[in-house]
């Protein structure tokens, strides 16, 4: 067994992990109405990926936020352009790194759990179970998931990026001395609602979202029922959300220029 | 229903609760079933045996629609397993419980609530009705103390009585046993076996037990049938079974390492394959 | 029970923080915080170069944030940049013969439109135009000059 799955090409392995994901969207999509059944649950997965991931994202992005101000300021001072500071801040953490930032800290630590979670209840039997009982596990388990997780990306992204701007203008205005007004009006005359804050934050984390989620919740439900097959898919899903957020972040930056 | 009639009547039709005739399945070329025919009768407790992989446990999930057979034809309760759809499946699955190896409880929810959730996901009953039932169902196991433990907190033994309860929420008209004895200590073994009658003779529940322990088999089951080779070999009175002749049952009962179940995996020469065959 | 509350309020409170985050980042932190600045009245000014200048860019008076670049035309006529601000109603007192001039926020900043008070006792209305002007100050020009300018004196020492 483990020589002829040495010998399988990883490029074929992972053009069939992309399909058979691929394949699984529309089985997920198709039992939206029957998991309405189940809202509560979904309600409950918000909270387990939304807002117990608050506190991670808003750290982040305050440091994010903090470090690029006093990047920034350092450079601009030398053409005498601190000013901007406030602007490169917001335009970077809109359109790249709060989306990027936040998926990659949402598939770390929501989307490994949610495989895990799913992966354990195949190998325990739950799924089977649940079955048993007449309760369609995609509709129970996995749809809830993956809804909760396409409506939590956008927001945690929202977060990130307010914090973010937070702590730039803490580094910035507060201890580095730009102008407050300086720096609030660079940045309100440079930075446009549509092109940065709903193409770049709310777009981009609703991709993001839905492909991290979609990633994690068929890394779980595909899981070999073996602890090593649980540990296997959790490493699988961090390393395969990771490129594809990257690589749909180019992407979508390609469109939306 | 057209089909039961046509092949044999619908006098065996009634007087068991699964019927299987000619049953095939094959996992890539493994053959597991090879025309398999079967009968369990209603109200009692029958007990399926075996050697481990010849696919017991894939009987039963041919029996819940979990898995389809490549050929054959399956009735439980007179419907065509094989043939109903998603819908059809379910609200069959609604009378079977199931009792898993492994319990299978949700680890989410506390005992309270994993045996409400068969109520909770297919009724809209008023909470104190789903409380009375929970805690007879509780009762009805010796766990109703233990309502507010979470599955992680309680023993083995203690797990499969839960979800015992929770297969029995429903009053279902068969139960399928997988394994039910399988790592339990001699106490919780008998507490069990208790259960299994108790709900079989005062319920009157249909009873399927898959299960290697043959002291416990004789205590409980009715009517027992040995699988080996994708068929069943022998099938009668738990008691008088061992002795009917056949090799399969002497070395299944007998525990002989070497019978119609070799104890060597199929394999080239041995002589050859050391290379002394050709040399000699 | 009350678990269950508790994940439904805590997933509530989680869903109006984002919200608020993006209506924080949206009104507060983008070009519509200028938009939405109440009741406004429009003057124009012609330039013969606007440089870098856009729309929305601001207008300011005495270095105090006025209002905002609303459109900028070519004049296809005179071949002149028609430039149509927005100035807040409370600014309603600026003398007539004012004038605009396209300036630039440091070295690389941006570009703005900066009003030179006159001292007219009249004050602009709605839809009037500031006559005197005066266009960007283009940095390649001025570089240029630099250069020559800087280039000849040294050929003069020799």
């Amino acid at each position: 067994m483990s020589e002829t799955a040495k010998r399988r090409n990883i490029l074929l392995d992972g053009l069939e992990q992309i399909g058979d994901a691929g394949l699984f969207l529309p089985t997920l999509i198709a039992a939206i109405p029957r998991s309405m059944r189940y809202f509560r649950e979904t309600v409950r997965q918000l909270w387990f990926v939304g807002a117990m991931s608050l506190i991670i994202i808003m750290t982040c992005g305050l440091f994010v936020g903090m470090v690029l101000s006093l990047q920034l300021y350092h450079v601009l001072e030398i053409f005498g352009g601190t000013a901007s500071t406030g602007t490169v801040v917001a335009l970077a953490v809109y359109r790249e790194l709060g989306p990027v930032i936040t998926a990659l800290l949402f598939a770390g630590r929501a989307g490994t759990s949610m495989t895990a979670e799913i992966g354990l209840m195949r190998a325990t039997d739950q799924l089977s179970a649940m079955e048993m009982m007449a309760v369609d596990p995609i509709a129970f388990v996995v749809t809830p998931r993956f809804l909760a997780g396409v409506i939590a990306m956008p927001l945690l992204c929202c977060v990130f990026a307010a914090m973010a701007i937070f702590g730039g203008h803490l580094v910035g205005v507060t201890w580095l001395g730009i102008d407050n007004g300086t720096f609030w009006s660079n940045m309100t005359s440079n930075v446009d609602v549509w092109k940065d804050v709903v193409d770049g934050v709310l777009w981009k984390g609703l991709a993001f979202g839905a492909v991290v989620t979609l990633i994690s919740v068929h890394q779980g439900y595909t899981t070999p029922p073996t602890s090593e097959g649980v540990a296997n898919a959790t490493t699988r899903t961090v390393v395969a959300s990771s490129i594809a957020i990257l690589a749909l972040d180019f992407v979508l930056t390609a469109f939306m220029m | 229903m057209t089909e039961a009639n046509d092949s044999s009547g619908s006098e065996a039709n009634n007087n068991s609760m699964v019927r299987a005739r000619g049953l095939k399945t094959s996992f890539g070329s493994r053959v597991i079933f090879d025309g398999l025919d079967m009968d369990i009768p209603r109200g009692k407790i029958t007990a399926i045996m075996g050697p481990s992989g010849t696919g017991k446990t894939t009987l039963l999930k041919h029996i819940t629609g979990q898995l389809k057979p490549d050929s054959g034809e399956l009735l439980v309760d007179g419907k065509n397993v094989t043939q109903l759809n998603r819908e059809g499946l379910y609200d069959l699955r609604e009378e079977i419980g199931y009792l898993f190896q492994n319990s299978a409880l949700l680890t989410d929810y506390d005992v309270y609530e994993n045996v409400a959730f068969p109520l909770r996901q297919h009724t809209r009953l008023p909470e104190v009705l789903v409380r009375n039932i929970v805690l007879t169902k509780l009762q009805a196991v010796g766990l109703r103390g233990a309502a507010k433990l979470m599955p992680a907190e309680l023993s083995g033994g203690m797990a499969r009585r839960v979800a015992l309860a929770r297969a029995i929420v429903f009053d279902p008209m068969l139960i399928l046993y997988d394994e039910p004895f399988v790592g339990l200590d001699p106490i919780a073994l008998n507490q069990v076996l208790l259960l299994i009658r108790t709900l079989n003779q005062t319920l009157g529940i249909t009873s399927v037990l898959v299960a290697h322990e043959l002291a416990a088999i004789q205590q409980v089951a009715d009517h027992v049938m040995l699988v080996a080779n994708g068929k069943v070999v022998a099938a009668g009175d738990p008691r008088s079974i061992a002795d009917d002749g056949s090799p399969w049952t002497r070395q299944f009962f007998g525990g002989e390492s070497d019978g119609p179940v070799p104890f060597h995996y199929p394999a080239a020469d041995y002589a050859a394959e050391l290379g002394l065959g050709e040399g000699a | 029970m009350t678990q269950r509350r508790s994940h439904a309020v805590g997933t509530g409170l989680f869903i109006v923080l984002g919200f608020a985050a993006l209506a924080y980042l949206a009104t507060q932190t983008t070009s519509l915080v200028n938009v939405s600045q109440g009741a406004s009245y429009t003057l124009k000014a012609r330039f013969t170069n606007v440089g870098q200048l856009k729309n929305r860019a601001p207008v300011k008076l005495a270095g105090v944030r006025i209002g905002s670049v609303q459109s900028i035309q070519l004049e296809p006529a005179k071949l002149d940049a028609l430039v149509t601000m927005s100035i807040d109603k409370r600014y309603n007192q600026i003398p007539e013969d004012s004038s605009a001039s396209v300036l630039t926020s440091g070295l690389l900043g941006d570009q703005y439109i900066g009003i030179q008070p006159g001292g007219s006792p009249n004050s602009l209305k709605n839809g009037d135009e500031l006559i005197l002007t005066q266009s960007a100050v283009q940095l390649e020009d001025l570089i240029g000059k630099f250069m020559v300018n800087g280039s000849s004196g040294d050929s003069k020492k020799k």
